[in-house]
């Protein structure tokens, strides 16, 4: 595996990278627009895109190219934009009310999530410092952060936004090893995010239809 | 053989090739049935071939079937064939009384299909990353097919299934990219590396901290799938607000292969670590599920939801036995595999019959079943006994070998304890299905049209109940022969 230590050029645009898509995890978390969920995730998508790039300069790659400029017209464009039309402004969502618990609570929360995701992987888990030491607890802490937002969040649409963060945060894993991670898979990677967001969309329409309001705080049919 | 081996997985094609050409659905089932047999043909083939010998690896280890997911591959195919089946009698006499739209037949049989087809391929990929795809998009295929009626009660199951299945998987990637972080010392530079069989080879040069948190993981995420408690929470509302022969397929397949990435996970815990952790975490998940499984069957009510509470104890006692390992657990797990695949499959096959003729799917508005529909009512009753692991059915033979793969684990407590709460999810079980086979029918009016319809309803029902029968009173030298090699691929 070819390496990428933190202290080169590359090592130090990565790890900046984990700490942007961090930082607008958390903003995502404390955040109560629809609309701002969305934007988070897009800029977090960008970020993510660059971070692809900056990886495929440093191991001059041409797949993590092609990856760099998906991340950056899907996720960072396509996704958004759709998810802004054809949900915010078409369900009409403003304000996200459906939370179990209140945003300094989940905030709270969410730091002693990245504390919990630094304890865990600590440099002892990645022998011979391979890959940036920053990335993995990081992208770890992403990941973390987008399942709180699953779990605090009621909104069907808050929820398709947090596990999208959850993907976002193991790609940014996969950067570090996409040396080796073939081109193939990460493809197929996002195929699935795309199928999943579409049907996701389907069912958040079916289900706004069918109820007054798409939260998941009001599906209770199902119970025991 | 890799022509068998894509055939295995593309055959079940045929279903959604006919749905899309405009078929109805007695001629989209007749399609999807035909499929799944050539695929179930196929998968024997396969281990036939297979059969101890080496195991077919090509295009850098992205095709590997060895027994393990040969035999895998067969119990799916399997129970596709039975569903497919099923789907026949079932939808067109939802397309005939007009609750299901000829889009949603097609819709149907479309995911249907490719739901098959995609847990066939993750059973037939040695590279981990693809694993994770096809697992991933097999969740998708089958999200579909629960919310397929639009009803707000299915599209709520679909979307709580949706997304917690998709979060459980994404763990699971997770896990699997810390598994290639414990390997960095391989240097792993091609495709090749990323597979199931290199790591297995180079177990010893993995890091052992790295890919305990590895192992945890995979069975977080991949444990969702499979419905081990707590992430079970999915399962229940998928099941009984899916058409049932999807019900059938996420249970007797989907969650099977849920279990059989936790194995792969498992041997490679296995060969680096020891026994001790890895044995540890999946009996902690499986006696989980079987007491929460149990628990929750005593509560009388929808029956499929039964059935569901019913495979996530069952999914906990195939934990337990990869728990207790050694070649008794082992042995015991994979039986009981095919076992409960089998069972299940009548179950959820023989429910969709009972909510059509009943139009409820209430326990409590069901009675009289054996004296109204004696073939359903039957194969419920005897599907009923097999699946609580009653002689002659097989699961009683695999029951009595997990629990004697316990009592040579070491402590007796352990076979004691699932002993005991195999005997509470017995009672808890009969007490709702006997309610519904005895007692006076009510008047029933017939919801197929011709007595086609009726036989080819009861044709999956006898099948599955015949091999469940067979498999109790005797297990053919070439059954044994692919679990021992199976074992053996495991270590």
């Amino acid at each position: 595996m070819q390496s990428l230590s933190a202290t080169s050029a590359a090592g130090v645009l990565l790890d900046l990278s984990g700490v942007v898509i961090l930082l607008l995890a958390f903003a995502c978390l404390a955040s109560k627009l629809f609309n701002r969920y969305v934007v988070y995730y897009g800029a977090q998508s960008v970020v993510l895109s660059f971070a692809a790039g900056t990886a495929a300069v440093a191991f001059h790659s041409a797949e993590l190219w092609i990856l760099a400029a998906l991340t950056f017209a899907v996720k960072g464009i396509a996704i958004p934009v759709a998810a802004r039309r054809l949900l915010v402004t078409r369900l009409a969502l403003k304000r996200d009310a459906a939370m179990s618990s209140g945003l300094s609570t989940s905030l709270i929360a969410g730091g002693a999530l990245t504390a919990f995701a630094y304890l865990v992987t600590r440099p002892a888990l990645l022998p011979h410092g391979t890959v940036a030491s920053a990335v993995v607890p990081l992208s770890t802490a992403v990941i973390l952060l987008g399942s709180l937002s699953m779990v605090v969040r009621r909104h069907t649409v808050a929820q398709l936004i947090g596990w999208l963060i959850v993907e976002n945060g193991v790609f940014l894993g996969a950067i570090t090893l996409v040396a080796t991670f073939p081109f193939i898979v990460e493809a197929g990677i996002f195929l699935d995010i795309v199928a999943g967001v579409l049907i996701m969309v389907v069912f958040v329409s079916g289900l706004t239809r069918q109820l007054a309001e798409a939260s998941a705080a009001e599906l209770r049919e199902l119970r025991g | 053989m890799t022509g068998l081996a894509i055939l295995v997985a593309l055959s079940p094609l045929t279903g959604p090739a006919a749905a899309l050409a405009g078929a109805r659905a007695r001629l989209a089932g007749a399609a999807q049935t035909a499929g799944a047999a050539v695929a179930l043909g196929c998968s024997l083939a396969l281990l036939v071939t297979l059969n101890g010998h080496a195991p077919l690896a090509g295009w850098d280890g992205f095709l590997y079937v060895d027994s393990l997911g040969g035999f895998f591959a067969m119990t799916v195919a399997g129970v596709t064939l039975l569903a497919a089946l099923g789907s026949i009698g079932y939808v067109s006499a939802q397309e005939d009384s007009g609750e299901l739209s000829g889009f949603q037949v097609r819709l149907y049989f479309t995911f249907f299909g490719l739901f098959a087809s995609l847990m066939l391929a993750a059973l037939e990929t040695g590279n981990l990353g693809l694993l994770f795809v096809l697992v991933e998009a097999s969740t998708l295929a089958s999200a579909a097919l629960v919310g397929i009626e639009g009803r707000s009660r299915s599209l709520e199951a679909a979307w709580k299934y949706i997304i917690i299945s998709s979060l459980g998987v994404t763990i699971a990637l997770a896990g699997t990219l810390f598994l290639f972080y414990s390997a960095s010392a391989l240097h792993l530079g091609s495709n090749l590396g990323l597979t199931w069989p290199y790591l297995l080879a180079h177990a010893q040069a993995l890091a052992p901290q790295s890919l305990r948190l590895a192992f945890l993981l995979a069975v977080v995420g991949y444990g969702t799938k499979v419905g081990l408690a707590p992430m079970h929470t999915w399962l229940p509302d998928a099941h009984a607000e899916a058409p049932s022969p999807a019900s059938a397929m996420l249970s007797a397949a989907l969650l099977n292969v849920g279990m059989y990435a936790i194995i792969r996970f498992l041997a490679i815990a296995q060969a680096r670590l020891g026994g001790t952790y890895p044995r540890a975490v999946l009996l902690s998940f499986g006696f989980a599920s079987i007491v929460v499984g149990a628990l929750f069957m005593v509560r009388r009510g929808n029956f499929k939801r039964l059935f569901a509470y019913s495979s996530v104890e069952h999914m906990g006692i195939i934990a337990v036995a990869l728990g207790f390992g050694g070649v008794l657990g082992l042995y015991g797990a994979l039986l009981q595999t095919l076992n409960h695949a089998l069972a299940k499959a009548v179950l959820f096959l023989s429910s969709g019959d009972v909510a059509l003729r009943y139009r409820t799917r209430e326990a409590g508005q069901v009675s009289g079943l054996l004296a109204a529909v004696p073939v359903t009512g039957g194969a419920l009753l005897l599907a009923s006994f097999a699946v609580l692991g009653s002689p002659p059915f097989g699961l009683f033979l695999s029951e009595l070998t997990i629990v004697r793969a316990g009592f040579a684990h070491g402590s007796p407590v352990f076979p004691l304890l699932l002993l005991a709460l195999l005997g509470l999810a017995f009672v808890a079980f009969a007490r709702t299905t006997a309610g519904m086979v005895t007692g006076e029918p009510p008047q029933l009016t017939s919801p197929y049209r011709g007595r086609a319809a009726v036989a080819v309803t009861a044709a999956p029902l006898i099948l599955g109940l015949a091999a469940l029968l067979v498999l109790g009173l005797w297990i053919p030298a070439g059954l044994d022969a692919v679990l021992r090699h199976s074992i053996r691929v495991i270590g």
